[in-house]
């Protein structure tokens, strides 16, 4: 393919063999494995079952809609974590991480009616299907859990919009995709958030994304951002890399100066008053 | 930190009702946009409540596509075309999708009914997520990305619908 390209310096792209979506955890999950020439042989195939069956038992045990999940019987204190699944303790244990991380803002301990990981658990679960795919045969692969996404190596980077929450139909920024990918809405937009620390109101954001190598962590941390607000940018100077991009109420943006875009919109506002952080090298544009 | 746990309960909360939906129906595969087609036998009017209209098929056959995975419409690829997908459940209520394609590009994606039982926290829900969806499924296949991160409420309920309205159109 590469022969008709016109410039020598084209890299063939990967095309995609497969293009899935399976429903679970309850939302969809997409899974898109690419190849060199698009074609799906067995080793393909073997990693979407795999993948697939990751999905599904993450579902199994950690649904607190399932009564009798591992998780939900671990909620109304039926069976000890060391009963459960080992994922459990795997999962709690990085929960635990995730708080410390966030200073907090991320806290399933904090919930009414028991430990509730889920803000960590389908991150978690599509990054290890993504794993999962990983073979010889593969030249990409994307698993994208209702908007939160993972990857495993493309020859070619893979490009991942962020959609805008204020501004419909308009992509905030595109982001050349390190890893993983993870995007909070804050829907309880009306309530004022006082950040305990100051007793001052946060800045609220209306949408909040963490990019990083592992989804589970991106995932949690996203949503420890959506609360946190703008000022919550600050944590991710002492999270080793993950960077983070906030979409504020008034439509502006904000990101951390390591935030992997290649577009981002340029607003007047910006210039009015909220500074965003810069990444530093002029790559900002209008889309 | 006094308000902190309380807020994140809220969205917690919030997170918890999007992993609710849809509890019925464990499995489904569907082709994906554009490329694959997913068997799809009915068509709009049937209340699929939360089914997809492929769930005959097996769920490993519609999910490869061994060799090219461009998008090849059975008919004219000049001729504008409209397909609604099945009604499917959705958070708060039921609602199909409609799409219209032109040749190969996809020229209109739109509500083509819904019903959320006059709920008004599903009502703000719809005004704001709907039309960002309808969106992101045009913007997907314009701009030179691979997927759209953000969360919504609806998008299980719309991607199924939609899919199927595409496959009845070859895509």
């Amino acid at each position: 393919m590469a022969a008709v390209e016109p410039s020598p310096r084209v890299t063939p792209r990967p095309r995609r063999a497969i293009a899935h979506r399976e429903q679970v955890m309850g939302t969809v999950v997409t899974i898109d494995i690419y190849t060199d020439d698009g074609t799906c042989g067995p080793e393909v195939s073997l990693g979407l079952a795999r993948a697939r069956a990751i999905l599904r038992r993450a579902d199994a045990v950690f649904s607190t809609w399932k009564p009798e999940s591992p998780m939900s019987r671990l909620r109304r204190g039926e069976i000890s974590c060391g009963e459960a699944p080992p994922e459990m303790a795997e999962v709690l244990e990085m929960c635990a991480v995730a708080r410390e991380l966030s200073h907090g803002w991320f806290d399933p301990w904090a919930l009414p009616g028991g430990v509730d990981p889920t803000g960590y658990v389908k991150g978690w679960a599509a990054q290890r299907a993504v794993d999962a795919l990983d073979s010889v045969e593969v030249a990409g692969a994307l698993v994208n859990a209702a908007g939160d996404i993972a990857s495993i190596r493309s020859t070619t980077p893979f490009r991942i919009g962020i959609a805008h929450p204020v501004e419909r139909g308009e992509l905030a920024c595109v982001v050349e995709l390190p890893g993983a990918i993870a995007t909070s809405g804050n829907y309880e937009r009306g309530a004022h958030l006082i950040d305990p620390r100051s007793g001052r109101p946060v800045e609220s954001v209306a949408s909040a994304s963490v990019t990083g190598p592992d989804l589970g962590l991106a995932d949690a941390l996203a949503t420890a951002l959506a609360v946190a607000g703008g000022e919550g940018l600050t944590m991710f100077d002492a999270i080793d890399g993950y960077e983070a991009f906030v979409v504020l109420c008034d439509g502006s943006s904000q990101w951390t100066p390591g935030f992997p875009t290649v577009r981002a919109r340029c607003r007047r506002s910006d210039a009015a008053g909220v500074t965003p952080h810069r990444s530093g090298d002029g790559r900002e544009m209008d889309v | 930190m006094r308000r902190a746990p309380i807020v994140i309960a809220a969205t917690a909360a919030g997170l918890a009702g999007v992993l609710s939906f849809h509890t019925k129906s464990p499995r489904l595969t569907l082709g994906s946009l554009p490329g694959v087609s997913a068997t799809t036998g009915s068509t709009s009017t049937g209340g699929s409540s939360g089914r997809s209209s492929s769930g005959a098929s097996p769920p490993t056959t519609s999910t490869s596509t061994p060799s090219s995975p461009s998008t090849t419409p059975t008919t004219a690829p000049s001729s504008t075309r409209q397909a609604t997908g099945p009604q499917v459940n959705y958070n708060y209520g039921v609602l199909s999708v409609s799409v219209t394609v032109k040749g190969k590009t996809i020229s209109k994606v739109a509500i083509a009914s819904l019903d959320d039982g006059g709920n008004p926290r599903s009502e703000s829900i719809d005004q704001q997520s709907i039309p960002l969806l309808e969106q992101q499924a045009l913007q997907a296949q314009s701009a030179n990305i691979q997927g759209v991160s953000g969360a919504s409420y609806t998008s299980a309920g719309f991607q199924q619908s939609l899919q199927s309205a595409l496959s009845q159109l070859g895509f």
